[in-house]
């Protein structure tokens, strides 16, 4: 059982650092696309293809390159992540009423000062929506993780359905999607947490 | 609450930095070898029955990779250093890696693996085990019994009515499905692509008729599987053995005679007996190896 815990911690830790690449390389990016919109259908042109390679064949074909180990998995996960940070990112900015942009313009703001005060907290809650499809994609993902000799709770799964242990598989399939469902509600609190007090559904207005 | 935010991506990028350079670095200690296998029990059995008999034998220390996502995974990770050994088929290395046509002389297939091997990856070839675990097709009793079948040719004029089963790598090799089917003139009503484990559970639903088997599969005892004789002898040899890297052999050259204790031990039917404790009777691999080992006075 101990055993089952570690690996559940480092499932989440791996699928964490896969999601947290992605946000550190994604983020950047839809930015960079928002400003320069003739590069936003390329880039997401690649995003898009990129998330239809099997994993099977990413983790292979990135093995090559990489080797054995936890690295291959980590920058694999961040491959698939990138797609919903990177769209919602880009939509999440795009998507801003354009009187608020003016607003901020008006005030005097320079560019950084629009995307740090305006842009990114009003597009927060679709980028947060981002992250979760990410973080839940991630941990599905990570299962496979075992095949290219990375951790996590791959091992159990895998063995379990080797040798037809039903058991085993549930012991390594449960806590993954134990996990799943915790980050999806925890990451839920944390997009209504970082939702703008102006943009909150103020309560339903009277009629 | 913004705090709290930039808390929350610091820590995502933070674990993820973390986690490439721990893994980035790891350990390189000395002496330390790593062996794997690929993700079926018979090749994690050999990997964990070599591994513990190194450790038994030498002060090296051994890592264990032995879930690796097929030959490809195996071998890349061989050819790069990752690995040192693992147990390699020889008609897979003829077909899968070395891209050779088939031939079913098995001495002529190991020395010319052998050959390959040695001059092109630096790559030896040990002892072979003793077992050829081959494709075979194999039907439940009950059928061969209804239809009267004993060799692989007696499926023709029932085939069209029967579905055939397979892992997915067996659909994508040269002496796997497509080659089979010409060999023998069949025409499946169908024909699936499964993973392995699944394969006998569906032939025993009855959901398909004729199953890829190997001819060591622990399987074929628990669902009283019957093997068709391969009487076109359409499946070539497929000797397990060890293969390791030569400059791993150089650094430990003890290995070779550790790992060559294993010689001619495993018949197919022990082969087939080690499989059957570990995946129909659920015994833990390291044990059944540890207990093999031990009954052969090798350890």
């Amino acid at each position: 059982m101990g055993d089952i815990l570690a690996l559940t911690v480092e499932h989440l830790m791996l699928s964490a650092a896969g999601v947290g690449l992605a946000l550190v390389v994604g983020i950047p990016l839809a930015i960079l696309i928002t400003r320069y919109r003739t590069l936003a259908g390329f880039t997401m042109a690649v995003t898009d293809v990129l998330q239809t390679i099997p994993s099977m064949a990413l983790l292979a074909a990135l093995m090559i390159y990489l080797g054995l180990g936890n690295q291959t998995l980590v920058v694999t996960l961040m491959i698939y992540s990138l797609l919903p940070i990177v769209r919602n990112t880009y939509t999440g900015i795009t998507g801003i009423d354009k009187g608020l942009i003016e607003a901020g313009k008006g005030m005097g703001m320079t560019r950084w000062q629009l995307l740090r005060m305006v842009q990114i907290p009003v597009a927060l809650p679709v980028i947060m929506a981002g992250i979760r499809v990410a973080m839940v994609t991630a941990i599905g993902i990570a299962t496979l993780g075992v095949l290219i000799g990375g951790g996590g709770l791959g091992a159990p799964i895998w063995r379990g359905m080797q040798i037809v242990d039903s058991s085993m598989i549930l012991s390594g399939a449960i806590p993954a999607a134990l996990i799943a469902i915790l980050c999806e509600f925890g990451l839920a609190k944390l997009e209504k947490a970082v939702t703008p007090r102006g943009m909150k559904a103020s309560s339903p207005a009277k009629s | 609450m913004r705090k709290r935010l930039r808390r929350f991506f610091s820590l995502l990028v933070i674990a993820g930095l973390l986690i490439g350079t721990v893994s980035g670095c790891g350990g390189d200690g000395a002496d330390k070898i790593t062996v794997g296998s690929k993700n079926f029990t018979e090749n994690i059995l050999l990997g964990e029955i070599m591994a513990q008999l190194i450790e038994n034998k030498t002060d090296l220390k051994v890592e264990r990779k032995l879930n690796l996502g097929g030959t490809l995974v195996a071998w890349e990770a061989l050819k790069k250093g990752d690995l040192d050994l693992y147990p390699e088929y020889t008609g897979t290395a003829l077909m899968a890696i070395l891209k050779k046509e088939v031939m079913y002389d098995a001495d002529e297939v190991y020395n010319l693996v052998q050959k390959e091997y040695n001059e092109q990856f630096q790559v030896k070839w040990l002892k072979p085990f003793g077992f050829n675990n081959t494709y075979a097709t194999a039907v439940t009793r009950e059928m061969a019994e209804k239809y009267n079948l004993v060799k692989t040719s007696d499926l023709k004029p029932y085939a069209k009515d029967l579905v055939f089963c397979a892992e997915q790598e067996f659909f994508n090799r040269d002496d796997g499905y497509d080659g089979f089917v010409k060999t023998y003139n069949l025409q499946f009503k169908d024909k699936r692509a499964v993973e392995t484990a699944l394969k006998y559970q569906a032939v025993a639903e009855g959901k398909v008729q004729v199953i890829d088997a190997f001819s060591t599969d622990g399987e074929l005892v628990t669902y009283d599987m019957v093997i068709l004789e391969d009487d076109k002898g359409f499946f070539p040899p497929y000797h397990g053995a060890p293969i390791i890297r030569m400059d791993t052999l150089e650094k430990y050259p003890e290995l070779e005679e550790v790992l060559n204790l294993l010689a001619g031990q495993i018949s197919d039917t022990e082969m087939q007996q080690l499989n059957y404790q570990v995946k129909e009777q659920k015994k833990d691999a390291a044990e059944v190896a540890t207990k093999f080992l031990q009954d052969k006075g090798l350890i």
